[in-house]
């Protein structure tokens, strides 16, 4: 399999603290990776570094032979909309959007045309099993399906990795297999790479490859 | 994105009113401020309207010993030919007009009597007052004012006596009797200079030539007015500085020149602003505004961080979120400025109904007052309805302080929003 993200020597502080530690790593393609650790132990900033929401001090970072760390800060932007999904412990969904509105919120500045947007919105809202929701609004749905809307939003741009930052960490334990399972399908459906956060072992396991990091570094 | 704007505006309404609001307030104030100026302005050209021109000249003269006979009225100077001469050369003044007034004191009783030339543009604005019969043809015609006719039982063709002669009604004018210059008898002005010439009361006070006149009345349209009315003081006022003053106040021998700034100044009310005055008002609105709807937005973008910082994450540039800011805020100012014209459009209304009150200067509708039971009853007051319109000018203006209000806000809103790094946001929200 061919690497499509490639880490080497990557370093972060933030205030005193090295919060990552020279890290490298590489993720491959249609891989299902998940990054374990303790409560800070800089698992959320590495998951941040890799998909362009946070610049290293030293090191590198590629996703999909493009070189993040010489990018500013629109080019990390439109790099992320292009390249990436992300997926938050806390769904952040829009509250004034709907359902397929939330799905296709990373569109709107696009050039696509509105009609097309809506109707791939609508697709991936139907792909992961909000058909009967569409146009509901983020209080309207429960906990899972406010992050089906999330892992759906992720995917309307065709990403080349989506990052997932504990996306089972504010559900139950069922609607959060329920999670994994999605994503699980998605990676095996459509060959989608995901590089998952989590402290959940159970969830780990369901993945291709699990790194562990603790104080910054990764361990074995 | 546009769908996008819109529903967080309706989201946030109440957040946002407050702008609206704001903006509506100021939109309304600012243009009704500007349109009460334009309004004041026009209701004090509105008594000019009844003598075609827009600049009056008068002389104060001698106060005569003796009141009987002809005077002239209000004790005003004959003006010589040479001085109506010397304005018809400045540049600027056009359609110039004269006339005689006169205080007649008969045997019978007192007249106010007008000599006119009935070809000026003064004449020619009797002229069209005339509601029956005709303006005078003849030396033995005159016209008299219908509240006279109807005091004195005069009609078309019935004869009336003036300083001992007798004259034909040719036609009855239909005055208000508050106009500038308002007269009972109005007749050729060469009779009326006959008369002047002729008096003896009046010749021992003044020397009156056969071709005087005591009322000049000059059209220098609105933007010469300044120019024409300062050029007519410097050539007329050269006055003897020893010749002493009228029992009002004024020098004998100067003149007396009235334009609409003489009647401006005399509309007093809270309301009447100066140019000046609105501008600076008008300016402190506009900052008064951006500081309140500053302070909301940023209070705004302060709740909205965290959708700032998903927009961001999920790959919108500053630009674009420059953009979405940039819809809101247009949305809001509009909207604002639609609020402004409408209040605009109740306060236009409502000032329309009200009236102001123009005191003519009783040298320029001049009655003696020592021939009423209550000298109070010789001051002329002219009321009208207050001529405030929708002008086009301020609207614009305002619409592009509101603009600037707008540009302003969505740059400090943008300014404070690219500040935010997404992760930090995300993270421990």
């Amino acid at each position: 399999m061919n690497s499509i993200v490639i880490v080497e020597h990557i370093s972060k502080t933030l205030g005193d603290i090295r919060v990552i530690d020279d890290v490298s790593l590489d993720v491959k393609k249609g891989e299902f990776l998940a990054i374990q650790g303790p409560s800070g132990s800089g698992k959320t900033t590495l998951l941040a570094l890799l998909a362009g929401l946070e610049k290293v001090d030293t090191g590198s970072i590629s996703v999909g032979e493009q070189d993040l760390t010489s990018m500013s800060e629109d080019q990390l932007a439109l790099f992320r909309r292009s390249n990436v999904g992300f997926v938050f412990q806390s769904f952040n969904l829009i509250p004034t959007l709907n359902v397929v509105e939330n799905i296709a919120l990373p569109l709107f500045p696009t050039s696509v045309p509105a009609t097309e947007i809506f109707d791939r919105a609508t697709k991936a809202a139907i792909a992961v099993g909000l058909t009967e929701r569409l146009k509901h609004y983020p209080n309207q749905l429960s906990g899972g399906e406010q992050q089906r809307v999330a892992i759906a939003r992720s995917l309307i741009n065709n990403p080349q990795v989506i990052f997932a930052d504990e996306p089972t960490g504010n559900l139950d334990t069922k609607t959060g297999e329920k999670i994994i399972e999605l994503l699980r399908q998605l990676n095996r459906e459509k060959n989608q790479t995901f590089v998952l956060v989590t402290h959940d072992d159970h969830i780990a396991g369901e993945s291709d490859r699990i790194i562990k990091i603790v104080d910054g570094k990764i361990g074995e | 994105m546009l769908n996008y704007a819109i529903k967080e505006l309706l989201h946030r309404c109440r957040s946002y009113l407050l702008n609206v609001i704001v903006i509506g307030l100021v939109t309304a104030m600012v243009i009704t401020l500007s349109c009460l100026g334009v309004a004041y302005k026009e209701a004090a050209r509105l008594p000019f309207k009844d003598i075609q021109g827009t600049i009056i000249v008068q002389k104060n003269g001698n106060v005569p010993e003796i009141v009987s006979g002809v005077l002239l009225s209000c004790s005003l100077a004959p003006i010589h030919q040479d001085a109506v001469t010397a304005i018809s050369k400045i540049d600027g003044a056009q359609d110039i007009s004269s006339a005689l007034s006169l205080w007649v004191f008969d045997a019978d009783h007192f007249k106010r009597v007008v000599g006119v030339n009935w070809q000026d543009n003064y004449g020619k604005s009797l002229s069209s007052r005339v509601i029956e019969g005709a303006a005078p043809v003849t030396d033995q015609e005159v016209v008299v004012d219908k509240t006279y006719a109807g005091n004195n039982s005069l009609r078309v063709g019935s004869k009336v006596a003036v300083a001992g002669s007798q004259f034909s009604v040719s036609g009855i004018i239909g005055m208000a009797g508050n106009e500038i210059v308002a007269g009972d008898v109005y007749l050729n002005l060469a009779v009326a200079q006959d008369m002047a010439y002729l008096s003896k009361n009046l010749q021992a006070v003044e020397k009156v030539d056969k071709t005087d006149v005591n009322l000049i009345f000059i059209n220098a349209g609105q933007q010469n007015l300044a120019l024409v009315t300062q050029k007519i003081k410097q050539n007329l006022n050269d006055q003897d500085t020893n010749a002493g003053q009228t029992p009002l106040g004024q020098t004998i021998g100067n003149y007396n020149i009235y334009t609409p700034d003489t009647f401006e100044e005399q509309i007093s009310t809270v309301l009447k602003l100066s140019d000046k005055l609105t501008w600076v008002i008008s300016l402190i609105l506009f900052i008064g505004a951006c500081l309140i709807i500053a302070r909301n937005t940023l209070r705004m973008v302060l709740e909205r961080r965290k959708e700032f910082g998903v927009l961001k994450s999920v790959g919108y540039t500053g630009r674009d979120i420059q953009k979405l800011i940039g819809m809101e805020t247009t949305l809001q100012v509009l909207t604002g400025f639609v609020v402004g014209l409408l209040l605009t459009g109740i306060a236009v209304f409502i000032l329309s109904k009200t009236t102001v009150s123009i005191a003519i200067p009783w040298e320029l509708s001049a009655y003696p007052h020592f021939l009423l039971a209550n000298p109070e009853d010789a001051n002329v007051v002219q009321t009208h309805f207050l001529p405030i319109r929708f002008d086009l000018l301020p609207v614009l203006a305002t619409f592009l302080g509101v603009v600037i209000v707008g540009l302003v806000t969505a740059f400090l809103t943008t300014w404070q929003i690219n500040k935010l790094k997404p992760m930090e946001i995300l993270k421990y929200e």
